[in-house]
C-alpha cells in the first residue's frame, strides 16, 4: 500500500514535470515543423539563472522563477530571430532547423559550463518541511512544483484555446497558408511559440533545481524524457501530450518503485518502441497522415 | 477598386504569369476563365501577397499591394477564400468562423458578423461546435466562404469555389456568392475552369491562357461567343 | 531476343548516363592517377611520420580519423542521401565494440575471428531497429534513435557485470596480436595499415553506393518521397537495407576501436560524441561525398591541437554548426571547392 502511494505520488510529480518539457517541445513541432533539440539546453538555462540568483544574489524564490522563465523566452526570441527566421519556409527546413538546435544547444550548454564551472550545485527548496503518511514521506517541495506545473499547464491549454493569440497558434500549426490568408502574421506566431516554448521549459528547469541537484546533464535527460512523451502523446498534440505525461510519469514511477530505479529509462524507451510499432501516430495523433 | 498592370510572378526560376492586366470595378463580380494549371490559382496567391511578383503592379484603392505582407493586404480589405477552403481541421466551425476575424479591426465586430455569416449559412450554424474535419464537402466550401466573410473584406477571392462539388451544390454556392456579391455589396473577383454556372453571376469575364489574358468582355458578350469559349476551355 | 535485350540494356544505359554528368560516374571514368597517390603517401606515412619526433601521434590520429570517418561516411549516405536521421550510429559503433570485445574476453577467441561478430550484430541491431522506424516520418526516426542509443548506454553502464564492468564499460580487451609479431613501436604500424584497409575498403563499398543506380534511387527518395514510389522506389526496403549496410561497417569500426584501444567506455554514447559526428558531416557538406571525410579529417585533427581551449573550441564549434546550417547548407567543403575553381578560372 505505501509502495504504491509512492509509486502514485512520483508519478505525478514525474508527469508534471515532463508535461512542461513536452508541452514546449510539441508546440514547436505543431508550429514550426521542427524539432527543438536545444530544448533540454533552454530547460539548463532557467536552472542556473534561478540558481544563480536564489544563492549568489538571494533573489526570493518566486521572481527568480519567473525571471528564468523570461531568461529562457529571451534566448528562445534570439535563437528564432538570429538564426532559424533565415531559413524559415526554405526549403531544406527539416535538417537545417535540427542542426540549428543541436548547435545553439552546444554553444549554449558550453557557455553554461564556462560561466558556471562543471561542480554540482545545491539549490534550497521552494518550502522545506515534510508530511508523512504512514512511511510515505510527502516533500511539501514536491507539493509546491507539482502546482506550480499543473498551474502552467492549465493555463497554457486555457490560452491555446480560448483566446484569440492561442487559436491563432493552432490555426497556424494546422494550416500555414489559410492562417496567412486570414491576415494571420504566421513569423510572429512561430516568434510567440517559441518564447512559450522556452519559457516553460526555463520554469521546469528552475523548478526541478529545487529538487534535483543542479548540473549540466539535467538538461539532455529531462529533454530525453520530454522527446519520449512528445512521441508518445502524438508530435504536435496538445492533449495527447498532457496525457502521455502523466502515464509514462506514472510508468517510471512504478517501476522505479517496484522493480529497481535502475529499470525505469529501459523499460520507458522499450515500452515507446512498443506503442510506435502498434500505433505509430501517437495516443491522440492528429489525424494528419503520419506515416511516410 | 483593384487594379493589375503587367503582372509576371511565378515558382522558382519559372515565370507562370506572362504580364497580366486586369481591373475589378467597386461592386462587380468578375470571372477568370481558364484551363487547369494555366496560372489562375497562381495570379489570385499573387495578389494576396502569397507569391512576389517579379514585375507589374497590383493596387487596391489606390493602395500598392505588390509589396504588402499577407496580413496587410487582408487589413486592406482584399480577403482570398483559397482553393481546396484549406480549414482548420482540428478546430470547430465556431473557432474557423472566428479566426477569419483575426485582424483586430474584425475582431472587435465578430459577434454580429458571426451572426451575418450563420444567417448566410445556416448550416454551419447546426455544426458550429463540431471540428472542422467531420465536415462534408459542402458543407466545407460554405465554412470557408463564411471564414472569409468574417473578416472586413471589400473584395473577396474565390477560387475554384466549384472543385469537387456535385452539381446541386455548386449551383448553391454560386448563389450564395451571387447574394455576397449583390446584396452585401462585396466585389468579387473569381475563378473557375468552365463557363457554365457564371450566366447570370458574372458581371465580366476574363479568359487566361499559358498565363496572359487572352480576351475580355462582358459576361453576356462572352458567353455568346461559344466558339471562343470552346476554344479555350474546350 | 538477344538483340532486344542487349539493346534495352544499352538505352537504359544511355537513360542514365544522359540524366548524370559522366563525373557522377566515377567508376566509368576512374581518375586512377589521384588515387594511386593518395594511396602511396598513405602508404609510406607510418614510414615518413615516424622520422618526425610527433610519428607516434600522428599515426594516432590517422587511425582515429580512419575510424570515424567509415562511421562518418555511413551516415552521410543515410543522412545525406537518403534522408533517415539516424541518432544512433555511435551506438551502432558501440554495439560492434562490445560485441567484439565481449566475444575475446567472455570466450577467448582471437580479435581476429571476433571482429567479424561486431559488424554482424551491428547490422542486427539495425535491422531490428529499422523495422519499426523507418516506416515513420523523419522525426520519429531521430527520436527512436535517440532512444536506442540512450537505452544501449544504460545496458552498457548497468547491465551485467560482463557487459558493463561496474559502470567502466570494457577494459583489459585483448588487443591485436600486433606487439608479439614485431614487437613495440611497429605494432603501430600495423595498426594503421590494418586501419586504412579498413578504411579503403568501406569507403569503397560506401562510393560505389552513392554513385550507384541505387544511391540514385536514394537521392531520389530524399527529394521527393512521393515521386520516388510513383516511379516504383519502394523507399522502406531501400532504407533498410541502407541502414543494415552502414550498420556493417559502423560496426566494423567498433570492433576494431575496441581491440585498439583495449578498452571502451559507455561513456562515448554520451550526446557529444554523436554532435562531433554530425557536425563533421554538416560543416564538411552533407550529401556530397567528399565533404564529410574532409570535415572528419578537420575535426579529428582540430581538438587535439587546440586541447588547450578545448572547452571554447566546443562553443565554437555550435556556434559555426548553426552558422553553417543557415549560410551555407550544403556544407563548407563544396563551397571551398567552387572558390578552389573559380581561382583556378573554370566554371564550377
Amino acid at each position: 500500500m505505501e509502495k504504491l502511494i509512492q509509486a502514485i505520488y512520483g508519478g505525478i510529480v514525474y508527469g508534471s514535470i515532463f508535461g512542461m518539457m513536452a508541452l514546449g517541445l510539441t508546440l514547436i513541432w505543431g508550429a514550426l515543423r521542427m524539432l527543438n533539440l536545444a530544448h533540454g539546453s533552454l530547460y539548463l538555462v532557467g536552472t542556473y539563472i534561478a540558481w544563480a540568483l536564489v544563492t549568489l544574489l538571494k533573489v526570493p524564490m518566486v521572481p527568480a522563477l519567473l525571471l528564468a522563465a523570461v531568461g529562457a523566452a529571451v534566448v528562445g526570441f534570439g535563437m528564432q530571430t538570429l538564426f532559424l527566421n533565415r531559413i524559415l519556409g526554405k526549403p531544406g527546413w527539416d535538417v537545417g532547423s535540427l542542426i540549428v538546435g543541436v548547435g545553439v544547444g552546444m554553444a549554449l550548454d558550453q557557455s553554461i559550463l564556462l560561466t558556471f564551472g562543471p561542480r554540482v550545485k545545491q539549490m534550497p527548496p521552494l518550502i522545506p518541511g515534510v508530511y508523512k503518511i504512514g512511511r510515505v514521506v510527502i516533500n511539501y517541495n514536491f507539493l509546491v512544483v507539482v502546482a506550480v506545473a499543473v498551474i502552467s499547464l492549465v493555463l497554457l491549454s486555457l490560452f491555446l484555446s480560448k483566446s484569440r493569440y492561442g487559436l491563432a497558434i493552432q490555426a497556424v500549426s494546422q494550416q500555414p497558408d489559410a492562417a496567412q490568408l486570414m491576415g494571420i502574421p504566421t513569423r510572429t506566431v512561430f516568434l510567440i511559440v517559441m518564447c512559450i516554448s522556452a519559457a516553460l521549459a526555463g520554469l521546469a528547469g528552475a523548478l526541478l533545481s529545487t529538487v534535483y541537484q543542479v548540473q549540466r546533464e539535467s538538461g539532455a535527460n529531462a529533454m530525453l524524457m520530454a522527446l519520449v512523451v512528445t512521441i508518445f502523446g502524438g508530435l504536435g498534440s496538445v492533449k495527447g501530450t498532457i496525457w502521455a505525461a502523466y502515464l509514462i510519469g506514472l510508468l517510471q514511477s512504478f517501476l522505479m518503485v517496484y522493480l529497481g530505479a535502475g529499470t525505469a529509462l529501459p523499460g520507458v524507451f522499450l515500452f515507446m518502441m512498443l506503442m510506435l510499432v502498434i500505433r505509430p501516430s501517437g495516443l491522440f495523433g492528429l489525424g494528419e497522415a503520419r506515416r511516410l | 477598386m483593384l487594379k493589375v498592370t503587367n503582372l509576371e510572378a511565378g515558382y522558382g526560376g519559372s515565370i507562370v504569369l506572362h504580364g497580366v492586366s486586369l481591373e475589378v470595378k467597386d461592386g462587380e463580380a468578375v470571372v477568370l476563365l481558364g484551363p487547369n494549371g494555366h496560372g489562375k490559382t497562381t495570379l489570385l496567391r499573387t495578389i494576396s501577397g502569397l507569391i512576389r511578383p517579379s514585375a507589374g503592379r497590383i493596387e487596391f484603392d489606390g493602395k500598392v499591394l505588390s509589396n504588402m505582407s499577407p496580413a496587410e493586404i487582408v487589413a486592406a480589405g482584399v480577403v482570398h477564400i483559397p482553393q481546396g477552403d484549406l480549414p482548420f481541421p482540428e478546430l470547430t466551425v465556431l473557432e474557423n468562423l472566428l479566426m477569419g476575424a483575426y485582424l483586430p479591426e474584425a475582431w472587435k465586430q465578430r459577434k454580429q458578423k458571426l451572426e451575418q455569416v450563420y444567417e448566410l449559412f445556416p448550416v454551419l450554424r447546426e455544426r458550429s461546435n463540431q471540428l472542422a474535419r467531420t465536415l462534408s464537402g459542402g458543407e466545407r466550401r460554405m465554412l470557408a466562404l463564411g471564414r472569409g466573410l468574417m473578416s472586413n473584406a471589400r473584395l473577396l477571392i474565390v477560387d475554384e469555389p466549384s472543385l469537387g462539388l456535385a452539381p446541386f451544390l455548386i449551383e448553391e454556392v454560386y448563389r450564395k456568392i451571387h447574394d455576397i456579391n449583390k446584396k452585401g455589396g462585396l466585389s468579387v473577383l473569381l475563378a473557375d475552369e468552365n463557363a457554365d454556372h457564371i450566366a447570370g453571376f458574372a458581371d465580366r469575364v476574363y479568359l487566361l491562357e499559358m498565363g496572359s489574358i487572352v480576351s475580355e468582355g462582358s459576361a453576356e458578350e462572352m458567353l455568346k461567343n461559344e466558339a471562343l469559349l470552346a476554344a479555350y476551355l474546350g | 531476343m538477344i538483340q532486344e535485350e542487349s539493346f534495352s540494356r544499352r538505352s537504359a544505359v544511355a537513360h542514365v548516363a544522359e540524366r548524370l554528368k559522366p563525373s557522377a560516374v566515377p567508376w566509368s571514368r576512374p581518375s586512377v592517377v589521384p588515387v594511386v597517390i593518395v594511396l602511396l603517401i598513405s602508404l609510406a606515412l607510418p614510414w615518413i611520420a615516424d622520422l618526425t619526433p610527433f610519428g607516434k601521434f600522428v599515426l594516432h590520429l590517422m587511425i582515429l580519423f580512419f575510424l570515424w570517418g567509415i562511421v562518418v561516411e555511413g551516415w552521410n549516405l543515410i543522412m545525406g542521401v537518403s534522408g533517415i536521421f539516424s541518432f544512433a550510429q555511435v551506438a551502432l559503433f558501440a554495439v560492434g565494440a562490445w560485441t567484439s570485445g565481449v566475444i575475446t574476453q567472455q570466450l577467448g577467441w582471437s580479435p581476429f575471428v571476433a571482429m567479424w561478430f561486431g559488424p554482424v550484430a551491428a547490422t542486427v541491431v539495425a535491422v531490428i531497429l529499422g523495422l519499426p522506424t523507418l516506416r515513420l516520418r523523419g522525426a520519429y526516426v531521430v527520436l527512436l534513435t535517440l532512444g536506442f542509443q540512450e537505452l544501449f548506454r544504460n545496458f552498457t553502464t548497468q547491465g551485467p557485470n560482463f557487459v558493463a564492468g561496474g559502470g567502466y564499460g570494457l577494459r583489459y580487451v585483448p588487443k591485436f596480436p600486433f606487439e608479439g609479431w614485431v614487437g613495440g613501436d611497429k605494432a603501430q604500424f600495423l595498426y594503421y595499415y590494418l586501419a586504412l584497409v579498413f578504411f579503403v575498403i568501406a569507403t569503397f563499398a560506401i562510393w560505389r553506393i552513392f554513385y550507384s543506380p541505387i544511391g540514385m534511387a536514394f537521392r531520389a527518395l530524399r527529394d521527393s518521397e512521393v515521386y520516388a514510389i510513383s516511379r516504383g522506389v519502394s523507399p522502406f526496403r531501400y532504407k533498410l537495407f541502407l541502414f543494415g549496410f552502414v550498420a556493417f561497417f559502423t560496426g566494423w569500426a567498433g570492433a576494431f576501436y575496441v581491440h585498439w584501444y583495449g578498452a571502451i567506455s559507455p561513456a562515448i554514447m554520451l550526446f557529444g560524441t554523436t554532435i562531433n559526428l554530425l557536425a563533421m558531416i554538416v560543416i564538411g557538406g552533407w550529401g556530397s561525398f567528399w565533404g564529410p571525410i574532409a570535415g572528419c579529417a578537420v575535426l579529428t585533427v582540430l581538438p587535439e591541437v587546440m586541447r588547450a581551449v578545448e572547452q571554447y573550441r566546443i562553443l565554437l564549434l555550435g556556434i559555426v554548426l548553426a552558422l553553417v546550417a543557415i549560410f551555407a547548407p550544403e556544407g563548407l567543403f563544396p563551397l571551398l571547392l567552387r572558390w578552389v575553381r573559380r581561382l583556378l578560372g573554370r566554371k564550377g
